[in-house]
């Protein structure tokens, strides 16, 4: 489905994704905002709000918990449907989850446990699989037509795709046991060079941190043995969630360079990953309407005159407004063309930063038109 | 203190060895980083540029496909290594224990995975000892590099990386690992070696971020160079047009054009008018938020155009290291 005012309307799932630094949470709040506007309901998930957008979503409390988006946000426009909004906690969220997979004793286990303290928190890839995982439980409760879900900006897409895969095989690794435990491996193990490897692995990584960190990590995986079916069930259900037909991804991106060459790999690790891509929105572009083609020489003329300094200057930041423009749409077409190209929706820079509800409102409207809400 | 560290902030980058760069995720730091490597190297330094965590955004800059892990000439004077955890593991195993670059197949993967996330810290010290290395490389009685520009993490997890050697010597007590870290460490907190530069965008979010960073720098004793405020667009409006344009619009123009006797449409006017006043508010809303940095965070700044090409490529980069000189952070 490459249609966004389609996707807004039909689909049960939206993952914004894509690069740091390019409004990817603000669209993601933009979007789902229309989406109650034209009678839905609607729950956002962010990740990392500026604190005004936070704020003009009421979540000052930087909660956890969804909770409807209070009335007065709305600027005396209620939406037709139902906006509520929630931030992700990583930690609680891996919490929730491990509480969810294994009696209440073992998961007591797990929480006391000092590297379970640290892997839920700070381990490379845990913050996308949580993302995925509140996904998921959004879903499964059942009490939101949309969930639109902001994603970390994490720099490649193989982390946050792999990331549900990446955690189970981590976590799951026979590697990981032999290295605990490398005397009962060294019976099991036809390797024999590959234990001296683990060892020398073993030794170095106690000397750096401390043996307490090893026992520790001992002990949580003996805690967490058992879990491991279910928690590989549980990422399979998630993935199988993102394929989903009622799951649409919009890649969100900066007219730069760099950030397309991001945007384009999400695009194509997408597509490999047969996950459905909604489109790319190019957020921050400059806009020049077309209304002149000679405004260098107009701007000259003006300047000239010695009649026209407001004139003068506005022509000229026109003019370097229509070059700019040109170039972008030029990045845009070398970085996401050379194939099938996505489809693609352009916002542009609105030199205020995007924090209320009327400002969502006129970002919504710019991608999609004015708002229509169901007879 | 204060005193001593404003001193030190206004003198050149390149009276320090190591300088790391870093920043909010797309405010441009690779691209700051690069431009100072340039100057430096335009002063006549021999500069090492280390870029970690595989981002790849450093190679463009100097008009190269990649940066490998050797370390290779990118440009006169300027050098270039991408340091990966790996890598660097296998050349500290090698350097503590001996173990030769043949077990190299089993250090990479699952190994290496699982020791740079099990142990807190041990990729960074690994990464930041890999600089370091380079930082105190002599070759006939000199150092081989007179300035490391270290592309670090985004500000967000700068504190940590930075850190990580104090923990080392903090949870080992001897032998040549602690060594090591505290050899680091030495060269981090000396104001004379280290210096770091936080990149930003004059916004509301990176400004906050850099801010925030600032504090945690100056907390764990790390001294701070200037601050590079990236991406400032021109104001050209004066406040008095910059008034009329919001209140009178596409109106003014045209009766402007009218008393120049210059052809305008009213759509061209109107055109014309919302995009220069967009542009106009942008400019505003940059400088509240470059006033916020300068009230909350006494550093020198380094102010740089937006250049408004979406391609940052080896010319953006001179342009940009002409920039620095001209503004005295590299002399």
């Amino acid at each position: 489905m490459s249609d966004l005012a389609a996707i807004l309307r039909e689909q049960h799932v939206i993952v914004c994704c894509g690069p740091g630094g390019v409004g990817k949470t603000t669209m993601a709040a933009a979007l789902a905002l229309r989406a109650a506007d034209e009678g839905r309901t609607v729950i956002v998930c962010t990740i990392d709000p500026a604190r005004r957008l936070a704020q003009s979503l009421g979540l000052d409390s930087l909660d956890s918990e969804p909770k409807p988006v209070p009335a007065s946000a709305f600027k005396g426009r209620k939406p037709h449907g139902q906006l509520w909004a929630m931030m992700l906690d990583t930690k609680r969220t891996f919490d929730d989850m491990v509480l969810d997979l294994t009696t209440p004793e073992r998961a007591q286990r797990i929480f006391d446990n000092s590297f379970y303290q640290h892997i839920s928190s700070s381990l490379a890839g845990t913050q996308e699989y949580m993302a995925m995982e509140k996904l998921y439980e959004l879903h499964e409760e059942g009490r939101w037509s949309l969930i639109v879900i902001d994603t970390p900006p994490t720099r490649s897409a193989l982390d946050f795709l792999d990331a549900p895969k990446r955690l189970t095989d981590f976590l799951d690794s026979r590697f990981l046991r032999a290295l605990l435990w490398p005397t009962i491996a060294a019976g099991k193990s036809t390797f024999k060079a590959f234990n001296v490897g683990a060892r020398v692995m073993l030794r170095a990584a106690t000397r750096i941190t401390g043996s307490d960190l090893l026992s520790d990590v001992a002990n949580f995986f003996s805690a967490f043995d058992g879990m491991y079916a279910n928690f590989k069930h549980r990422a399979e259900r998630v993935r199988e969630m993102l394929g989903a037909r009622r799951t649409s991804f919009v890649v969100v991106s900066s007219p730069q360079e760099a950030s397309l060459r991001e945007a384009r790999f999400f695009v194509d690790r997408l597509r490999r990953e047969q996950i459905p891509l909604g489109g790319v929105i190019v957020n921050r572009t400059h806009l020049a309407p077309p209304v002149l083609d000679d405004a260098r020489d107009l701007a000259e003329l003006a300047a000239k005159s010695g009649k026209a300094p407001l004139l003068a200057a506005s022509l000229d930041v026109y003019a370097s407004w229509q070059e700019i423009a040109e170039r972008e749409a030029r990045a845009v077409e070398d970085a996401l063309g050379g194939g099938r190209m996505p489809a693609l929706w352009g916002v542009p820079d609105f030199a205020d930063d995007v924090h209320s509800v009327p400002a969502l409102r006129r970002l919504s409207e710019h991608l999609l038109g004015p708002i229509s809400v169901p007879s | 203190m204060s005193v001593h560290a404003a001193q030190l902030s206004t003198a050149s980058l390149t009276d320090s060895r190591l300088v790391v760069v870093s920043g909010k995720g797309g405010v441009g730091k690779t691209t700051v980083a690069a431009a100072i490597a340039t100057a430096a190297a335009d002063a006549g330094k021999r500069v090492l540029i280390v870029e970690v965590e595989q981002r790849e955004g450093l190679a463009p800059l100097f008009g190269r496909p990649a940066i490998g892990y050797d370390e290779a000439s990118l440009a006169p004077g300027i050098a270039g290594i991408s340091v990966v955890p790996d890598e660097a593991l296998t050349e500290y195993l090698q350097l503590f224990y001996g173990v030769g670059r043949i077990a190299r197949p089993l250090l990479t993967g699952k190994a290496v995975e699982f020791a740079t996330n099990t142990a807190p810290g041990l990729r960074d010290i690994l990464l930041i000892g890999k600089v370091k290395e380079a930082e105190n490389r002599r070759a006939g009685g000199s150092y081989v590099y007179d300035l490391i520009v270290l592309d670090a993490p985004p500000t967000g997890r700068l504190p940590r990386f930075l850190d990580a050697p104090r923990a080392v010597v903090e949870l080992v007590q001897s032998g040549a690992i602690r060594q090591q870290a505290q050899g680091v460490l030495d060269m981090l907190l000396d104001p004379k070696r280290t210096r770091v530069v936080l990149v930003t965008l004059p916004e509301e979010m990176p400004v906050r971020e850099t801010i925030e960073a600032a504090a945690a720098m100056r907390e764990m004793g790390i001294a701070l160079g200037p601050v590079v405020v990236n991406a400032l667009s021109p104001q050209p409006f004066t406040t008095a047009q910059q008034r009329t344009l919001s209140k009178e619009g596409a109106a003014a123009l045209l009766a402007e054009a009218a008393d120049a006797g210059i052809d305008l449409t009213e759509r061209a006017a109107e055109g014309v008018a919302a995009v220069a006043s967009t542009h106009a508010r942008r400019a505003t809303a940059q400088r509240r938020a470059l006033k916020e940095l300068t009230a909350s965070l006494d550093l020198s700044q380094i102010r740089l155009p937006a250049l408004f090409t979406p391609q940052i490529g080896a010319a953006e980069r001179r342009r940009l290291a002409a920039e620095l000189v001209a503004q005295g952070a590299i002399a």
